[in-house]
């Protein structure tokens, strides 16, 4: 029951969240923000290579953002 | 991974995105990533054919410890470099070697604490990708080594956008084998074979928010078990599942940027986690930018692991009864992690840049989400840092 109270907490966090921000998809003209650096979702591709290999050693959950790394012996 | 075309109009008002000719700002940008268990390669690259290539150059660190006991040290420098080629085609490559050395975890493991150990990964991956007009298609060789563990994967994925550009599908399949053989002899030529299934969407929510979902199904069959831990018996079947949600949101007030990502992770051993991660890009200069994050990790222990008890006269600890898989190790337990750190960004013309980036890290069980963490685990600490280089070309 606890478990289930935990997922609903998350749930409901992202549902208000994104509730109180209505899709409006940008026109093309409206790009400008979204094609910035910072606004991409891995712009560092070495920084994320090395923080999410030492998550994977140290912890047990692993992966979510894409596929096809292989293993290593560290984990 | 997802990924979503920009279409990018001329006058894009960002000193740091000077245009190497008017042309090169024209088209669509992608967001695409690719993230590697193991490796853990990620790319953002283009989803029309790319004009520009980027190569980076990092030395990064990490140093981990417990209460009164450094433990290991890893040393690592890596290069990654995408390039264009051929009109329609990109090939990406990068290379890192981990150097290894320090004491071994000092609980639950073969190997105590005093001794001293040493160490060297190798890992390599190549990417080729083929654009269209809305869509590509990549295939991807990684390849990781050490003395004693060897990993070759392969990977296919494709990425499809709508008309308007706002809507990326990402679908993904992967595979791997892995093969296992100890220094202590314990297994010999023992396999891991690992497949991986992700699908996943990028949606242009609103001109400054983005927003990201992966479904990632993995299944493994194989050597699941530590050979360097004393008592250590777990399935030789693993399969995980994760949903993940990323948002990025631009804030036009005072042109920071806020990326944001939420985790949940369940596998068959019993395991269940969350992450929670934060990033807040704040430009204080023309070309100068810091990055405050933080991180927060919680998992539920695996269904097998046992919380060890050291007796003065029996000594090391193994489970109660007789249990058809059991392990003691702390990364199967239940705790709580916790991770703050800071990057420093100097973009010095339209073609170099230089980054600077600090993180720490601790374990503790009483961290753990609704609390109820592992007993008898001592707090575990880490920090990571690095430097880079990047060059467009």
């Amino acid at each position: 029951m606890k478990r289930l109270s935990i997922h609903l907490l998350w749930l409901s966090t992202v549902a208000l969240t994104l509730s109180g921000c209505a899709m409006q998809p940008p026109q093309a003209w409206e790009k400008g923000n979204l094609a910035r650096k910072e606004m991409t979702m891995d712009a560092d591709p070495l920084d994320q290579a090395f923080t999410q290999h030492v998550y994977f050693s140290k912890e047990s959950a692993s992966g979510g953002s894409g596929v096809g790394g292989g293993g290593c012996g560290c984990n | 991974m997802a990924a979503t075309n920009l279409t990018l109009p001329l006058d894009v008002n960002d000193p740091s995105r000077e245009p190497r000719s008017s042309a090169a700002r024209i088209g669509a940008i992608s967001l695409a990533a690719f993230a590697l268990p193991g490796l853990m390669i990620t790319s953002a690259q283009a989803e029309a054919a790319p004009e520009d290539g980027v190569i980076s150059l990092k030395y990064q660190t990490y140093r981990d410890s417990q209460p009164g006991l450094d433990r290991i040290r890893v040393n690592a420098p890596a290069l990654h470099v995408f390039a264009p080629i051929a009109g329609s085609w990109s090939v990406e490559a990068s290379t890192v070697q981990d150097n290894i050395s320090g004491a071994s975890p000092r609980w639950h493991t073969s190997i105590s604490g005093a001794s001293k150990m040493e160490d060297r990964r190798t890992a390599a991956d190549v990417k080729l990708t083929k654009y269209f007009e809305r869509a590509s298609v990549g295939m991807r060789f990684a390849y990781s080594d050490e003395h004693d563990y060897r990993s070759n994967a392969v990977a296919l994925d494709g990425r499809f956008s709508s008309a308007d550009n706002n809507t990326t599908w990402f679908a993904g399949i992967s595979t791997s084998r892995d093969t296992i053989n100890p220094v202590n002899g314990i297994v010999e030529n023992e396999h891991k074979n690992v497949s991986e299934f992700m699908v996943g969407v990028t949606q242009a929510w609103t001109k400054n928010d983005l927003l990201q979902f992966n479904l990632t199904y993995v299944r493994g069959n194989g050597y699941f078990n530590d050979p360097y831990k004393l008592v250590d018996q777990r399935p030789r079947e693993k399969n995980q599942t994760t949903a993940m949600l990323r948002w990025n949101h631009f804030v036009e007030s005072n042109s920071t940027t806020i990326r944001s990502s939420y985790r949940y992770y369940s596998d068959s051993f019993g395991v269940r986690a969350h992450t929670l991660s934060g990033e807040w890009v704040i430009p204080v200069a023309e070309r100068f930018s810091i990055t405050p994050s933080a991180r927060y990790y919680s998992q539920r222990a695996a269904s097998f692991y046992f919380d060890p008890v050291y007796d003065p006269v029996i000594g090391e600890p193994y489970p109660v009864g007789a249990p058809k898989f059991y392990s003691a190790d702390t990364r199967l337990s239940s705790y709580g992690g916790i991770t703050v750190g800071g990057k420093i960004e100097w973009r010095y013309d339209k073609n170099w840049s230089f980054d600077v980036k600090y993180e720490r890290y601790e374990q503790r069980s009483s961290w753990r989400l609704d609390g109820g963490g592992s007993p008898g685990l001592a707090p575990f600490r880490a920090q990571f840092a690095q430097i880079g280089v990047s060059r467009r070309f």
